[in-house]
């Protein structure tokens, strides 16, 4: 498996004075989610690069925050920026990621980002 | 005492670690790996960079409930107040590769606090903050963090109740972070600069509060996990 | 060469075998090497860092991918333009994770940022970005250069 390859020259043109991620605003279509929605992280494959931690898979989550559209991790590593998604910023509750999470303290939670093709409704 | 005519103390040794970080810098040169002018403008960009902008961002949103509004709503715009521009200023002018340009400001109340890390590689806000201290870039730090917050929070000196909520802020994506901590009381009547003085980076990464008074960061030795957690499920 | 599928213990995706062996020129450089905590403290000097620390951030950035001279490459065809042009030499993510195991396996009394210059070289030698007699070579010439008075 070769490296992941970046296109320099394309984000430039595209980025310059905008900003990355803002570049790829628009681009992502409607959202599937909307603040408040519950959802589950799917245990996707791993096979190449991605930046959807361990500890979130298969655990559930509020979404907090609609934060950015982007090309996920895994396409920007193989220079594909042709389908931007939304990203997430979404809640979970510590007991639900980890089982031996002290009741006491229950409210503690987790907050990450993750993009929509990693997302199902629960 | 210091002798007033005394010269600042060097170090008047040349290192086998300085010796290898230039030959590994001018032979990725020579190889053609990045150009000196590259390398130059980096440096010259790490330069510019401290935590006194994201220090000075909390100030004025202490002080000022618009600025702390849109502090909140919107990350970018309100960093050009304290003079940082994420994309413009940044020698791409569009952000650097490993920064993007998305900063949020996570702001804490008296029931909710945040505390910052990056699990998978310690992705940090350097334009606005500078560079991440050693501790935070450990994996001792990083796999304990997310799963025994208050443990980690306890070693760094701080204990809070049970009814107050920790969030753990994973910053894995394009979002960097800076916490917006409660302002103190005992800071009644400061300046903007007063305030950022006592806004320690530690404070902007959420693992301690600012108090009057304390305007230094925690240092720490650098451990290994006893106990690496193991992450599979 | 590990024999088992190596990992990445945080996002679960396989990483492409990384020869995780030690390297001699490293490993001597690490027994030998004077570090900014030991030399600080020996000529009373306060600043917490080696005067080295940013550049070689710098580094690390520039391989991650640096993005001067756009114009330059933005004028070069795309059928003109070669693989040695690919401007991300070690990706920052893959860096990073090879640090974590590096410094978890060689250079764990190695203080910072001694580690990550270690692991860095590390890295590169591995990825075959330079090579370890050149880079042994240089040490020498550059610590000839620096020491002449």
């Amino acid at each position: 498996m070769s490296k992941p390859h970046y296109d320099r020259e394309h984000h430039v043109k595209k980025a310059t004075g905008i900003g990355d991620p803002q570049c790829f605003k628009g681009e992502a279509g409607p959202a599937k989610f909307k603040v408040g929605d519950k959802v589950r992280v799917k245990d996707l494959p791993d096979i190449f690069y991605n930046r959807t931690q361990v500890y979130t898979r298969g655990a559930p989550a509020t979404v907090a925050e609609l934060v950015y559209e982007s090309p996920p991790a895994e396409d920007e590593a193989w220079d594909n920026c042709d389908n931007p998604e939304w990203f997430y910023s979404l809640i979970f509750k510590q007991t639900d990621l980890w089982p031996d999470y002290s009741d006491t303290f229950a409210n503690d939670t987790l907050e990450t980002e993750l993009p929509e093709r990693w997302l199902e409704p629960m | 005492m210091a002798e007033k005519h005394k010269p600042a103390p060097m170090v008047d040794e040349v290192s086998d670690f300085e010796i290898l970080e230039v030959a590994v810098r001018e032979l990725a040169i020579e190889k053609g790996l990045f150009s000196a002018d590259d390398h130059r403008r980096w440096t010259e960009y790490m330069n510019t960079l401290g935590p006194a902008p994201a220090a000075h961002l909390v100030a004025k949103a202490w002080l000022d409930p618009e600025f702390k509004k849109l502090a909140v709503e919107d990350g970018v715009k309100a960093s050009l107040e304290v003079g940082i521009d994420w994309i413009n200023s940044m020698p791409t002018n569009f952000g650097t590769p490993s920064d993007y340009c998305n900063l949020r400001v996570l702001e804490d109340t008296p029931k909710l606090k945040h505390v910052v890390v990056c699990t998978l590689c310690s992705c940090y806000p350097r334009p606005i903050l500078g560079q991440s201290p050693e501790w935070y870039r450990t994996p001792n730090y990083r796999r304990r963090l997310v799963r025994w917050p208050r443990q980690v929070l306890a070693e760094f000196g701080l204990q809070l109740p049970a009814d107050v909520e920790i969030r753990v802020e994973d910053s894995n994506q394009k979002s960097r972070f800076v916490v917006l901590p409660v302002r103190p009381e005992g800071t009644e009547g400061w300046s903007e600069d007063q305030l950022a003085e006592i806004a320690t980076r530690d404070c902007l990464i959420g693992v301690a509060l600012p108090k009057p008074g304390v305007t230094a960061n925690a240092k720490l030795p650098v451990h290994p996990a006893v106990n690496p957690v193991d992450h599979d499920h | 060469m590990t024999n088992s599928v190596n990992k990445a213990p945080d996002t679960g995706q396989t990483l492409p075998d990384l020869d995780t062996s030690p390297i001699e020129l490293l490993e001597k450089i690490k027994r030998e090497g004077r570090a900014w905590d030991e030399l600080s403290e020996q000529y009373g000097v306060d600043n917490p860092d080696p005067p080295w620390r940013l550049s070689l951030e710098s580094t690390c950035d520039a391989l991650n991918g640096g993005y001067w001279n756009i114009s330059a490459l933005c004028e070069t065809k795309e059928d003109d333009r070669k693989p040695e042009d690919e401007d991300r030499k070690l990706d920052a993510l893959e860096r990073r994770q090879e640090e974590d195991e590096l410094v978890n396996q060689h250079y764990a009394d190695i203080p910072f940022p001694e580690r990550q210059l270690l692991s860095l070289a590390h890295s590169m030698i591995r990825h075959g970005l330079i090579d370890e007699d050149d880079l042994a070579k240089h040490m020498k010439v550059v610590e000839k250069r620096l020491n002449m008075v």
